[in-house]
Formats: structure tokens, C-alpha cells, sequence
């Protein structure tokens, strides 16, 4: 299993003083976590950004015929929440739940914006990662709005190099929102295609 | 006399943990102490299913379809049945006292289960599964299979009691292994009827070690090994004795490091990351074929 932790993260991205660094760290709890472990429920208040160190988290709501319609996955070095309950102290709608034992840093929202109104440095990089999660969502509107199984499947791919190895076939089915049998097809047409060209 | 070679470790299985829901194992190499990739190359994983008692199923347990790419995969069946298939349409039953080594190289999809009509009525099961790793110039060379049936073996009678060494890879007194691999290496199970004493002679810059399956062994006069224990040769000699204490069945393992680097993720293990990334990409892709489920 793969180790990514948040402060080798903050190291490398972003030119932090020690002090700076210790705050975060200090605001932060890292939990572990066994598989199928809820970190958030529908209608709780989502208080804080997770960020994944080991392990693979989903974002999902349920909806009122009992279908699970998946988010987000996470996976080492992303960020996770509920921006809307995080931020405009909504109930959240969403469940958010280990796929795999789980090293978990939960990063307190308020900290956060205490920091960004201190630290220039830290406001520009915090805006660099919302205007990434912005065009990851609109990549993601217009593949649900626009783009035809295969395109959705290789698309997800790219996002999430190794999950296939990871999850069930149903979870992709679930956040492609395709079913089950288009994905089966999609990976067999692929394979049709692409198959024995590897050998050099 | 050639100059001796001394037991470093003798390891406990750790905690076991399951593949799929057919194989309850308990990880050696890489996660032992002192068993890390390097330390243990060319071996890369070495998976003992301990004696473990299945229930009869009707729906055969096992592991569902995954790659492989970059090593060889090498089953060692002592007892329990496990049916395989592959995405090139290959397939077939291991069968207890047979080995498959399968060289996975460029890649391979495949799914094993234990063998349906076993599972039916399910019982004793215990495997081996060990992975070997492939020098850079042969990771993506073609996969195929080398399925050796118990009897094909060739064995050296140690005694008139029925102790054996059977030779499954290198050679054991001039009696050749009946795989072929890619490094040099001696691959035995040795059966041992208690009391009896033996010696082994292997290349001292050869990794090695020898996993008693089955009773328990004594080693250089010295060292226990107990069942489902392993013990880690020192390279600093060849020769070291093996004693059965109790009637004894033990895999011994011994190969020529490759000394190349490793970049390994889940089923996959290359060189370098960027090779890893295209593995990913890979099977992503299709590039490994197609298996249902």
C-alpha cells in the first residue's frame, strides 16, 4: 500500500516556514481507520477536509429508491469533504466511507481559513487547490452530461490510475453512472482492441 | 569439507490474511523480517497457505481476475485442488504435489479457484505461492505455462525410507529441475523420514531459504525449525545440514539475486515507476485481454 503523508505533501508543494507547518500539523488528527468505516453520514455537519495518507475513500448519496450514486473516490494525496456543509454549514447529503483500512488527516476548516487570512502563501496555494477541485467538477459534469461509456471509462482511468485493482466493478459502474453490463463491455471492446499489442 | 553456511533467522508466520476468500496466508517475503525484496531477490513475494481447513462450498472460493506483469508466479500445491484461467484462454487444475509456473512478463489476466469438485467437498488445503522476478531484458518478453504434474519431478533418493529431494527447478546431484527459468536457481520440496540427516550445497551468493511444511527440522545441528517456519540462510557458505526431527516436508528455495532495481505496486513489478505507470495504463486499457469474472 501506497504512503503519502500530508506533510511531505505540504513540503513539496508549497515553500512553508517550519512554524507554519507545525500549525497545520498541530490542528490536524490523523486516524486510522479498518475498512468500511464511516467518516461522514447523511445529515451530519461536515466539519472538516480529509486528507487521505493510506488507504481509499468514496463519497455517496443514497437516493430515495436505495441506489448509491458514488461522488468522488480518494485515493493517497487526495483531499476530501463536503464543501457545501463544510463551508455554508449545511446537513450533509453525502456518506463518506473507507474502501480499504484507511490513514486519515482531518484538517480543521476554521484553522484553515485563519490561516489563509495570515499567510498570503497559503491563501494563493488553498485557491490553487479549489480552482483544481473546480475543473475536476466540470470535467466530471460535462463526462456525466456529454460523454459516452468508453469516453467516461478512460477518463476515469486517467483520474485514477490504479483504483481498478481496488474496487468492484460496481462502484465504477457507479460513479460512471452506467450500468454494470456497459461497463463490462466497454473493458471488453477495449480488450478486443488492444489486446497482445504490448509485447515488445 | 566445503565452508559452511549459517542459519541468520529463523522467521514465524505472521498473522495471516486472506487473498480473495480461497487462500488464508501468511506473508514471508517481502513483509518478514529481513526478507525485504532486495534482500530475497530474485524472490518477491513468498505466500504460505498454512494447513487450513475449508468447509464444503458449492460456489468455489478463490481469487477473482487480476494482472500480473513483470515476475513469474510459481504455485506449489501440497494439498487442495486450484483451477485456474487466463485471458488467453488457457487454464487448468494444480493438483496436490504439482507446481505451476506460470511467467506472467508482459502480462497476464487470469482468476484462481479451488478446483470445483474439491470444493464440493472441500478439506485440507495448503499452497504455496511464490513470485519470481524477471531480469529488465525479459519483463516483457511472451507469458506462458509450465504446468509440472508430481510425477514428471525428478527426485534423488536420500534414503531407502522414501526420503527425496524432488527437483522441480536447477539441479540437485546432477539430476536437472523440470522447469526452466530465466535466472539460475534451485527450486526442491524434500521429503524426510525422521532421523534422517543430509547436506545441501548451494552457491553462497545465492539468496536461500528452506520452509518446513510439514514436521519439523533441525538445522546445522543447531537450529529448529518447526512447521509453517522459515528459516533464512546466512551468505556466508555453502553447505549446511537439514535433520528431520519428526517425518518432515520442507520447500527450499535458492536463487542467483538479478541485482537490478525494483519498482513494485499490487501485481505488478518493474524497474522503474514510469514502467509501473505504463503497467496501470496497460491494463487499463485492455492490454492484458479480457476474463469474466
Amino acid at each position: 500500500m501506497n504512503h503519502f503523508s500530508l506533510k511531505s505533501f505540504l513540503t513539496t508543494n508549497l515553500s512553508i516556514s517550519e512554524d507554519e507547518l507545525d500549525a497545520i500539523q498541530k490542528s490536524c488528527i490523523i486516524k486510522n481507520y479498518p475498512k468500511d468505516a464511516f467518516l461522514l453520514r447523511e445529515n451530519e455537519h461536515c466539519r472538516h477536509i480529509l486528507f487521505v495518507e493510506e488507504g481509499l475513500l468514496k463519497q455517496y448519496a443514497i437516493d430515495e429508491k436505495g441506489k448509491e450514486h458514488i461522488l468522488h473516490f480518494a485515493t493517497e494525496g487526495w483531499f476530501l469533504t463536503d464543501r457545501e456543509s463544510v463551508y455554508f454549514h449545511q446537513p450533509s447529503k453525502y456518506f463518506i466511507q473507507t474502501l480499504e483500512p484507511s490513514r486519515i488527516a482531518f484538517i480543521d476548516d476554521g484553522f484553515l481559513q485563519k490561516l489563509e487570512k495570515k499567510s498570503a502563501k497559503f491563501r494563493d496555494f488553498y485557491n490553487l487547490l479549489l480552482h483544481e477541485q473546480i475543473r475536476y467538477l466540470q470535467a466530471r459534469v460535462m463526462m456525466l452530461m456529454s460523454q459516452t461509456a468508453e469516453e467516461r471509462y478512460l477518463q476515469f482511468t486517467k483520474t485514477y490510475p490504479d483504483i481498478l485493482l481496488r474496487i468492484p466493478q460496481t462502484m465504477v459502474a457507479a460513479y460512471l453512472g452506467i450500468a454494470l453490463e456497459s461497463l463490462s463491455r466497454v473493458r471488453k471492446e477495449l480488450a478486443f482492441k488492444n489486446f497482445r499489442n504490448i509485447t515488445t | 569439507m566445503k565452508n559452511s553456511r549459517s542459519v541468520e533467522l529463523v522467521v514465524a508466520p505472521r498473522e495471516p490474511h486472506w487473498v480473495g476468500d480461497g487462500f488464508q496466508v501468511h506473508n514471508f517475503i517481502p513483509s518478514g523480517p529481513r526478507l525485504d525484496m532486495y534482500r530475497m531477490d530474485p524472490f518477491i513475494l513468498l505466500d504460505y497457505n498454512a494447513k487450513h481447513d475449508f468447509a464444503p462450498s458449492l460456489s468455489p472460493r478463490g481469487v477473482g481476475v487480476h494482472p500480473h506483469r513483470g515476475f513469474e508466479t510459481v504455485t506449489f500445491a501440497y494439498q487442495g485442488k486450484v483451477e485456474h484461467h487466463d485471458s488467453s484462454g488457457g487454464g487448468g487444475v494444480i493438483q496436490e504435489g504439482d507446481v505451476q509456473w506460470m511467467t506472467a512478463a508482459s502480462g497476464v489476466l487470469h482468476k484462481e479457484f479451488h478446483e470445483t469438485e474439491w470444493s464440493k467437498k472441500g478439506g485440507p488445503f495448503q499452497m504455496v505461492q511464490l513470485w519470481v522476478n524477471l531480469p529488465a531484458k525479459y519483463k516483457m518478453s511472451a507469458p506462458k505455462y509450465q504446468a509440472i504434474k508430481n510425477a514428471d519431478i525428478p527426485s534423488y533418493p536420500i534414503d531407502d525410507l522414501g526420503s527425496k529431494v524432488e527437483v522441480i527447478a536447477g539441479e540437485y546431484r546432477g539430476i536437472k529441475g523440470s522447469a526452466t527459468t530465466f535466472t539460475a536457481m534451485h527450486v526442491y520440496n524434500v521429503s524426510l523420514k525422521e532421523g534422517t540427516k543430509f547436506d545441501l550445497t548451494l552457491p553462497s551468493h545465492f539468496n536461500t531459504v528452506v520452509l518446513t511444511v510439514e514436521g519439523k527440522i533441525l538445522l546445522n545441528d543447531a537450529d529448529t525449525v518447526p512447521s509453517d517456519y522459515l528459516a533464512l540462510m546466512a551468505n556466508d557458505g555453502e553447505q549446511f545440514s537439514l535433520e528431520a526431527l519428526s517425518d518432515a516436508k520442507f520447500l527450499v528455495l535458492s536463487g542467483e539475486p538479478i541485482k537490478e532495481p525494483i519498482a513494485a505496486h499490487g501485481p505488478f513489478v518493474m524497474n522503474t515507476r514510469q514502467e509501473l505507470m505504463q503497467a496501470f495504463e496497460d491494463f487499463n486499457n485492455g492490454k492484458f485481454g479480457y476474463l469474466e469474472d
